[in-house]
């Protein structure tokens, strides 16, 4: 099976550079044949990536720690879903994943474009065999997946214990899915400056794929902040570690783009702008994996380094120099006429809002090299922390959400003074009222009351919107309300997920205002049989059971929960402490609610003494986090929904423009 | 002239920017406030306040000196300097505002004004190439084609039908 996998890796390298070629010369001779042949290519690449995924997957499940990556993160009593799982939990393996999702989606893209954009989509794919011949050779000559040892050990290392969680089934596929899939958007923004073919062709081909990506990195956040959430055992879910920054800035810069495009698709403006975003939103998720993998950085999350810096830079320099040449070159060709009448219109708002978003990218990038910048420049080794991020981040944040309360009501071209205040009366007095209300009952924070104001007014202008949607379609086609509102939506899917997905970030606005700024710790050391309280919860300790397998030993603590003398829970902490390697972990007790979570933690048994020590989270509002996350979750699958009414006007508009081409008589001659 | 004024008064406002951000503005100081301020150096990447080890050997007693320190009437900077004089400026959890570490205040907000600036400045270009629609009723009817009553009726059937 090694061998297997490595030959079949050995191939896809060649089928990939013959992709290449194939691809640029089919495409330029207009070679259909060839076009073709590089597109069977790409599909032959995909199944020896695929085979040998597989077969990486068949040493992890057999133990064949002959297999040096085997050996170093699995073991004979890692649980089989976690042998599955170690694909992805080392440097090889990552990559190797990286590669299978990056040859998937280009097969997708060859079936899907294998009769439209004879013109870009080769190049796109050119493009895409680029990317992949990277990752190849990395796979190939650099980090190898299925070296052997001289010496086969009995047993594994096995896979860190921080990694021993079912979030690592979830978690970095669905981000590496997001990574991965910006690599669409951007080969066919590439093969447009290739081309020259500048119009929204290649925004229109791949705008479902940009909302996938973007999809796909709200989970890969989310998941991992709930990971840390669980895992980590500190109470938060987001502490600013550049791995996380890495993952985060795609997100930001993807939510701008998504943003932006809408200027381009109505008003054919900002055609420099989109490519220059889709090219910052690969190149950071490059930029990330850089980060993951060179230890120039460091990380908690870097569980996997390697020499592989210097490969990355040069790859990703290469990209920035290579796709920002082809950007200015075709600067000239990408003006288009514009039209702007006012700051008080959508498209102002929209730029803003690409402004703060990209700002935010750039704080977050900013505060991930500087401590590289300082050594380089002073030679002192500084820490850029949470404090930094949260300050600079957080008035920018506020600016943001005050943005996405205008965008939604605020007219195109522009808005008379009149008009603003017609629209935005009841949304400001209902953020107004909130702020008044907040302060009311003691909230002195200035920005927690600022926060929470915005939210209300952010709530209050999608209430609007979607109100005046559901009364017109009451008044017009005389439906009940439920099924105006259910019509709404389905109808005009894209504009009223979008307001979904704005009620979602701000549900999860408030989780992260809520969780920052009244968050409750109490540590207290108790033996069996004694209570201590934490916010309106008596905790009761009750027992603490120690179990032993080959692969774990633990000490799970039992204990009651009661408010106001009822039981509302039995929550179950433990301490955990892996063999292989020797390192201890913990498992947190969680009880959620919407308004508090009630988070355990097993801090410390004193065997001596019997005293079991507890550290207890008292967070408000977290709920709303991943709630916001889900709402998140469903407003995108709506946005992407096929809109069967679209498809057939689009379709009827393209018969009719064939038919009328037909009943033109022929020009004598041609 | 002017321009360079105006740089000037874009630079001095990102500078008081970062400075006010950079300064945390507490009124007392607890134990949490003060190991936010301070990264833990177990190797576990948060701060001192956030590091879950119970038997680390860095935050567990850091934390314990903190408590002793504000229990004696210490203040946060006092207490943040003295553990920069013992471990150097990598266990300050954000950039000192001071010298070489201001850029990193200064530049997010530099770069948002430079962007923000820009933004402005090409918009004022668009909406000066722009004919604007007049507001007048006149004008706009005279640049509006009246439409036929029955393709209006027509219209109006079409875009009920697509409701």
């Amino acid at each position: 099976m090694p061998n297997l996998g490595q030959l079949a890796l050995a191939i896809a390298l060649i089928l990939a550079l013959y992709s290449i070629a194939a691809n640029i010369y089919g495409a330029r001779r207009n070679a259909t044949d060839v076009i073709v042949s590089a597109r069977h290519a790409i599909w032959a690449m995909t199944a020896m990536v695929a085979i040998a995924a597989v077969s990486l997957w068949v040493g992890l499940l057999s133990s064949d720690f002959s297999l040096e990556y085997v050996a170093s993160y699995s073991s004979t009593t890692l649980p089989t879903i976690y042998k599955i799982t170690s694909l992805w939990g080392g440097q090889q393996g990552s990559l190797l994943l990286w590669t299978l999702l990056l040859s998937t989606f280009a097969s997708i893209v060859a079936f899907q474009n294998r009769r439209r954009n004879p013109e870009i989509a080769p190049y796109a794919l050119a493009v895409m065999a680029i990317v992949a011949v990277f990752f190849l050779g990395m796979l190939n000559f650099v980090t190898r997946p299925f070296d052997l040892l001289a010496v086969r050990p009995v047993e594994g290392s096995d896979l860190n214990p921080l990694l021993q969680n079912y979030w690592m089934a979830i978690h970095p596929p669905s981000l590496y899915t997001g990574y991965v899939s910006t690599t669409v958007p951007f080969a066919f923004a590439a093969a447009a400056l290739i081309t020259g073919k500048l119009d929204e062709t290649w925004i229109r081909t791949t705008r479902r794929w940009a909302i996938f990506s973007w999809f796909f990195l709200t989970l890969g956040n989310m998941f991992g902040a709930r990971w840390a959430y669980e895992v980590l055992g500190w109470g938060g879910y987001w502490a600013w570690d550049p791995v996380e920054n890495a993952a985060f800035m795609p997100w930001l810069v993807m939510t701008a783009y998504l943003h932006s495009v809408m200027i381009q698709e109505r008003k054919d403006m900002l055609k420099v702008w989109n490519l220059a975003l889709i090219g910052l939103a690969f190149f950071l998720t490059l930029f990330g994996t850089f980060i993951t993998r060179s230890g120039v950085i460091s990380s908690v999350h870097s569980f996997t380094q390697s020499g592989l810096g210097p490969y990355f830079l040069t790859f990703l320099i290469s990209v920035a120099l290579v796709y920002t040449g082809g950007l200015l070159y075709r600067v000239p060709d990408l003006r288009s006429p514009a039209e702007f009448e006012s700051y008080l219109s959508r498209e102002a708002a929209f730029l803003f809002n690409n402004l703060l978003l990209v700002g935010i990218a750039f704080a977050v990038f900013w505060g991930t090299i500087f401590p590289v910048l300082s050594e380089a420049v002073r030679g002192v080794k500084i820490t850029v922390g949470p404090p930094f991020f949260n300050r600079v981040n957080g008035p920018l944040a506020l600016g943001l959400v005050f943005l996405m309360g205008v965008g939604p009501l605020i007219a195109w071209r522009r808005m008379t003074v009149k008009n603003l205040a017609y629209h935005f009366a009841a949304p400001a007095i209902i953020g107004i009222t909130t702020g008044l209300v907040l302060f009311g009952i003691e909230v002195t924070q200035w920005y927690v009351l600022t926060a929470v104001s915005l939210v209300a007014f952010v709530a209050g202008t999608i209430a609007v919107e979607f109100r005046r949607g559901v009364t017109a379609r009451r008044h017009m086609v005389h439906e009940t309300t439920p099924r105006a509102l259910i019509n709404l939506v389905s109808k005009n899917n894209r504009r009223y997920g979008g307001y979904i997905i704005h009620v979602g970030v701000i549900m999860a606005f408030i989780g992260i205002v809520g969780s920052s700024f009244f968050r409750v710790e109490v540590k207290k050391s108790v033996k069996p049989g004694e209570s201590f309280a934490v916010g309106p919860y008596l905790l009761h300790f009750q027992t603490l059971t120690p179990t032993n397998t080959p692969h774990l030993e633990s000490a799970t603590a039992e204990v009651q929960v009661t408010r106001n003398g009822r039981p509302v829970a039995a929550m179950y902490p433990a301490k955990l402490f892996y063999k292989k390697p020797q390192q201890p972990a913990t498992q947190v007790a969680i009880r959620s609610t919407p308004l508090y979570d009630l988070y355990v933690v097993l801090a410390g048994i004193d065997e001596q003494s019997g005293m079991v020590t507890f550290q207890v989270f008292l967070t408000p509002l977290v709920f709303w986090l991943w709630a916001g996350g889900l709402v998140m979750v469903l407003g995108t699958v709506i946005v992407m929904w096929p809109n069967v009414r679209e498809r057939v006007a689009i379709a009827e508009a393209l018969s009719r423009g064939r038919e009328e081409l037909a009943a033109q008589p022929v020009p004598r001659g041609e | 002239m002017t321009r360079l004024a105006t740089s000037i008064r874009a630079i001095a406002a990102c500078v008081a920017l970062a400075l006010f951000f950079a300064s945390p503005a507490f009124a007392k100081a607890t134990v949490d406030d003060v190991s936010q301020g301070l990264t833990c150096q177990c190797g576990c990447g948060l701060t001192v306040a956030n590091c879950n080890m119970p038997t680390c050997g860095f935050s567990v007693p850091l934390r314990s000196e903190i408590a002793g320190m504000i229990d004696k009437g210490m203040d946060r900077p006092a207490i943040i300097a003295i553990y920069r004089t013992k471990f150097g400026e990598k266990i300050l959890s954000a950039p000192t505002a001071e010298g070489f570490n201001l850029l990193a205040w200064v530049m997010p907000f530099f770069a948002l004004f430079v962007g923000g600036g820009f933004i402005v400045l090409m918009l004022g270009r668009w909406r000066h190439e722009t004919p604007s629609l007049p507001s007048g009723s006149e004008a706009v009817a005279e640049r509006i084609p009246i439409i036929d009553p029955k393709l209006r009726e027509k219209l109006q059937t079409e875009v009920k039908g697509q409701l």
